[in-house]
């Protein structure tokens, strides 16, 4: 089994604004993340590490370069194959926590499981599995306004996981929430990635959140600048 | 379960959408409903008409009750005809002559006719309470089942028919054709009602005893009435004979164009309401537009988005038409009790109606959806997920 669950080179990506006007969010980036580890993605504003994270998670696609994922091309997928690696390999976490105001959270996290093919029985029966697992137990069938933005995240955690996947990769996962339940929510996330070996790519601003990390990996124009590895390299063999 | 959720979450709209189908479908459902009742009526016409040739004083050649007197010699003149299995003849009689009475369809008559056509199988109505006339009777009736309201009849009873005093006998059943509008006496008082309402001229000269409007005459198995009715005309002097296809060509053609018009005008509102269907669905696309980023990046495929949308205007679609034939339906309901006392009963919401027009409403909710459903479903996740 290859090591590495992601493995990104040469990556670019650019995008249209408006007539003859682009920009170039990615120029030629690499990344590498090891199964099981768990990283933040830091840079300035406008540097490309979301668009970096979407196209590691099948959400966007790159104009040019390699992407692997547990070992598989994914970069020349497209349609139905896209969506089938996007909906059982990755998992998705966001800023705002993008859950469906007319589902009750057990609804939110069993939807993403239905989408995937499972029954609804057995979609349900996870996502129950997954609120206890997240401390959300009591809170079954609460809609998201009925509940806390730790809670509500807590759900979309849930949600990431319902279809098992190898990466989950959230977007400023802690941007809308204060610090003491920003910290919350890395513990469940530190804890998952222990217990059950998920890795996790955070982007983030928030140094606290990449103190968490076990590396950071800077990002700036387009292209990583620093990726960290010695260092983790480093700490792994120690 | 979401569907239904998504569709009233934003209740102000649902409900003007909604309306808009509903009232597309209310007015198909009561028109649709004016144009079943008068369709049966031609269909209850068709199969009267079907084996028999109706014969009346000649000239005019429209088979119309009205018209100038024969008698009933002619009846076993015509009965002599090869292929005229027997012939039957009647008089007839508006119920009302009151002229501010209108009259939808087929007005209320008073009809009388010498029962020979009870030896003709099935040809008999079936009587719903009572009993069917005989030859021996005098002074009784046979009321039909729109009439038992307007003329407050019950078996035991007495009804007042142009001034007589006539005990019912016998309700017929309802057949939604005409025979639901006819009271039915003993051939011999139907002559004596109808030679009253003759002029004073006419009056001296005709025998009451003899009087007849119409014969009828029966097809014999396996005879055309049409060409019996050719052969009738020629061999009998002073007559005009009418078979099944001048009812076809006068009431059933015209008809068929009735029918266009009446569906045209509620096609055309359920067509507004469609296009306010879409409006609606883009804009529940548009506002949704996160949402929809979110499903895809959850897994959702295109068509996962697709069929969620379509679903949702179908919800919108059905709840319409179900809400628009209850009110058609009520609407009819209490329109035609209201037109009891006058016995116009003028709707008839037939189940292939119903159906028919739930599940356009449903077919449209569809279409209507398509569109939106599709703008949703390739909608870029990365630029969905963007939007404020």
């Amino acid at each position: 089994m290859n090591d590495n669950i992601i493995e990104i080179t040469g990556v670019t990506k650019r995008y249209r604004l408006g007539k003859d006007n682009y920009v170039n969010a990615l120029r030629g980036a690499d990344l590498t993340v090891a199964r099981g580890e768990m990283v933040a993605l830091m840079g300035p504003s406008g540097s490309g590490k979301s668009t970096l994270m979407h196209i590691a998670g099948c959400l966007d696609r790159a104009d040019s370069g390699e992407v692997r994922l547990g070992g598989r091309r994914v970069d020349t997928l497209r349609g139905r194959e896209l969506v089938s690696v996007r909906g059982r390999e990755v998992g998705f976490i966001f800023q705002g926590f993008n859950l469906i105001p007319t589902m009750t959270a057990v609804e939110n996290v069993a939807l993403a499981a239905e989408y995937a093919g499972v029954s609804k029985r057995d979609a349900i029966r996870r996502a129950t599995g997954l609120l206890e697992l997240v401390g959300l137990g009591d809170r079954m069938r609460h809609t998201p306004t009925e509940l806390s933005g730790g809670q509500q995240q807590r759900v979309a955690i849930a949600r990431a996981l319902v279809n098992g996947p190898g990466i989950v990769m959230g977007d400023e996962p802690t941007g809308d929430l204060d610090t003491a339940t920003s910290e919350e929510i890395v513990g469940v996330m530190r804890d998952i990635n222990t217990d059950q070996g998920t890795t996790f790519v955070l982007v983030t601003h928030n140094p606290e959140v990449a103190e968490a990390c076990d590396r950071t990996i800077n990002m700036r124009d387009g292209v990583v600048v620093d990726d960290g590895m010695a260092l983790f390299t480093e700490y792994r063999s120690a | 379960m979401g569907v239904v959720r998504n569709v009233f979450k934003r209740k102000m709209r649902a409900f003007l959408t909604i309306f808009g189908i509903t009232i597309g479908v209310f007015a198909l459902v009561v028109m649709g409903g004016l144009a079943e009742k008068l369709n049966l009526l031609v269909d209850g016409g068709v199969d009267y008409y079907k084996d028999k040739v109706l014969i009346t004083e000649g000239g005019s050649g429209a088979a119309v009750l009205g018209s100038s007197p024969i008698t009933t010699d002619l009846v076993a003149e015509i009965e002599a005809i090869e292929g005229v299995e027997l012939a039957s003849a009647e008089v007839g009689m508006v119920l009302d002559d009151d002229p501010t009475a209108v009259t939808f369809g087929i007005p209320p008559m008073i009809v009388g006719d010498d029962l020979r056509w009870l030896e003709i199988p099935d040809a008999a109505l079936r009587i719903a309470d009572g009993r069917e006339l005989t030859v021996d009777d005098s002074g009784v009736a046979v009321v039909g089942a729109d009439l038992v309201a307007m003329l407050d009849a019950e078996v035991g009873g007495t009804i007042e028919l142009r001034g007589e005093t006539f005990e019912v006998v016998g309700i017929a059943e309802k057949t939604l054709a005409g025979t639901d509008t006819l009271v039915r006496v003993p051939m011999a008082d139907a002559q004596r009602l109808f030679h009253a309402t003759l002029p004073a001229a006419l009056q001296d000269v005709l025998e009451p005893e003899t009087l007849a409007l119409q014969i009828v005459a029966y097809a014999a198995d396996g005879v055309d009435a049409d060409e019996l009715a050719t052969e009738i005309a020629a061999s009998v002097e002073g007559i005009s004979a009418t078979g099944p296809e001048a009812f076809q060509a006068q009431v059933v053609d015209s008809m068929a164009m009735f029918n266009t018009i009446i569906f045209g005008v509620a096609l055309v509102s359920l067509l507004v309401g469609g296009l306010s269907v879409i409006n609606t669905m883009t804009m529940a696309v548009a506002e949704r537009t996160r949402e929809i980023g979110v499903r895809k990046a959850i897994g959702a495929t295109s068509g996962a988005i697709m069929r969620q949308f379509v679903a949702e205007s179908a919800v919108i679609g059905v709840t319409g038409g179900l809400l628009g034939l209850g009110l058609g339906w009520l609407t009819t309901l209490a329109l035609n009790s209201a037109g009891d006392a006058s016995a116009t009963a003028l709707f008839e919401v037939t189940t292939r109606l119903a159906l028919g027009s739930v599940g356009f409403a449903l077919v449209l909710g569809v279409l209507a959806g398509l569109y939106p459903a599709w703008h949703a479903a390739r909608l870029d996740p990365v630029r969905a997920l963007r939007y404020e």
